[in-house]
């Protein structure tokens, strides 16, 4: 085993490695960490980047792997290279869902026999509330869409971000509950999460402070550099954030990796506190 | 004057100040593998600034730097000669007025340093034939191509141990290095080495 697969089997840095495949979206949520929206720039990281990294990772002893965005939807190559990365190791993919048509649906159907779980945001059960956050219509695409995925047999969890998970009405809470229960996603794939400072959200005064000291260690590779976490490649005011910068270079995947597992070796003792973000 | 040492032409070229070509990242924005270089809590250097743009150059580039440049078993004054001609002979700005601060504070004299930049005449200065024979070798390898002269590297030969020759060799190949960086990213000389230059006559 290497080095970087003992530091993983033992929990010391992240079994995941994540992907930013781009950071353009078609919505402009008010908390999106990278301030995606329509128009910015793609920033793609590339389909085959992506699947040779993710082979590397497995040999690695990396377990997992994560897409993230922008909405990696967007990329027509998208659901090709999910289906490749699910046939390596099982995959989760954020998705905003509002852009599975018809087409797109028929191609991500190969999903449904692979390990692959589309992870797709719904942040109150009412429209108006999700869709202040979220924007017009997305309450409506994701009821929409989230069914139509669960009927093709593809792994589907539900995401839920607010301001302070702690403080949560739990009635509001327990209506969204039945909402993904009804369309097929149990408890066990409903994660609820704080909004994170960085980004658009702290732009907007949102959030909870989230540094080096406060993020699990899981290497995420994007067109920029490699990253202490997936809550590190933040863009704010159009500038990436270079704080949780791990290193430019992210190939061959080892060496970032090794970085990120001399980091954490020297990271100071006793300020472990995880957020819990997935 | 030595025919081996330069005659540098009053350079207006290269001194102008200019704003840095690329981000210099502050503490808030600096990569973890460089943030033992902001702990002070002082502004770091712009060569510091700029390299934390790649974290992984940076943990590599500036251990190097600081081991080849700074005190050794060469003593820092004679460092400072070689870093401040190379720099003038460079033309770099940055190089030039940051080490001249530097090497005011290393013992070199204000006359002495007008000489190395080319505002005085260096043997008229300078009368040590070990220096004088080092900084003909500093020209000729900031300057030269191929091989240094017979008659150059056989006064410095004199002058010098082998131990003292590579290192110093490797102070000019390094002020090189960063002479070209410094200049062509158009790093900025700070307020502060702008202000001790101007009271020392030396901006």
């Amino acid at each position: 085993m290497t080095a970087v697969g003992e530091m993983i089997a033992e929990g010391q840095i992240g079994d995941r490695l994540w992907f930013y495949a781009n950071y353009h979206c078609n919505l402009r949520c008010t908390y999106c960490l990278t301030e995606s929206a329509p128009g910015v720039e793609r920033r793609e990281f590339g389909k085959d980047q992506m699947l040779e990294r993710a082979r590397e990772a497995k040999e690695l002893g990396f377990t997992r792997l994560g897409v993230s965005g922008g909405e990696p939807f967007l990329l027509d190559y998208m659901p090709e290279l999910v289906t490749s990365l699910g046939s390596e190791l099982p995959t989760i993919v954020l998705s905003n869902a509002t852009v599975f048509n018809k087409r797109r649906l028929k191609e991500i159907e190969p999903l449904a026999d692979l390990p692959v779980h589309v992870q797709i945001s719904l942040d109150h059960p009412e429209p108006e509330d999700n869709d202040e956050m979220r924007g017009p219509e997305n309450f409506r695409k994701v009821m929409e869409a989230v069914p139509k995925l669960v009927e093709r047999g593809i792994g589907v969890r539900i995401a839920t971000t607010l301001e302070d998970p702690d403080a949560a009405d739990p009635h509001e809470m327990e209506r969204l509950c039945e909402l993904h229960r009804a369309m097929g996603v149990p408890d066990e794939d409903h994660v609820v999460r704080p909004i994170i400072n960085r980004g658009r959200a702290a732009s907007n005064g949102m959030g909870v402070l989230a540094g080096f000291e406060q993020l699990e260690p899981e290497l995420t590779l994007t067109a920029d550099g490699a990253f202490y976490s997936p809550f590190g490649p933040t863009v704010r005011g159009g500038q990436l954030d270079t704080d949780l910068l791990v290193s430019r270079t992210t190939a061959p995947v080892r060496e970032p990796a090794e970085t990120l597992a001399r980091i954490v070796a020297n990271r100071p003792a006793g300020n472990d506190a995880s957020i819990g973000i997935r | 004057m030595s025919s081996s040492v330069t005659q540098l032409p009053h350079a207006e070229n290269g001194n102008r100040a200019t704003a840095s070509v690329v981000g210099l990242l502050d503490a808030q924005q600096a990569p973890i593998l460089a943030r033992p270089y902001y702990a002070d809590g002082r502004p770091p250097s712009p060569i510091t600034a700029s390299l934390a743009q790649v974290p992984e150059i940076l943990e590599l580039t500036l251990p190097f730097v600081g081991r080849v440049l700074g005190p050794t078993a060469v003593d820092v004054r004679t460092k400072e000669l070689v870093i401040v001609r190379t720099s003038a002979l460079m033309e770099c700005r940055y190089c030039v007025q940051t080490h001249t601060a530097v090497a005011l504070d290393s013992g070199v004299s204000a006359e002495e340093l007008r000489a190395l930049r080319g505002e005085g005449e260096i043997e008229a200065v300078f009368t040590d034939p070990g220096e004088l024979a080092l900084l003909a070798w500093v020209d000729a390898v900031a300057l030269g191509r191929g091989a240094v002269s017979e008659d150059v590297t056989a006064r410095a030969k004199e002058a010098m141990g082998d131990p003292e020759l590579v290192e110093l060799t490797l102070v000019a190949s390094a002020t090189l290095m960063l002479n070209r960086y410094c200049s062509a990213l158009g790093l900025p000389t700070s307020a502060s080495t702008l202000s001790r230059l101007a009271d020392e006559g030396l901006a």
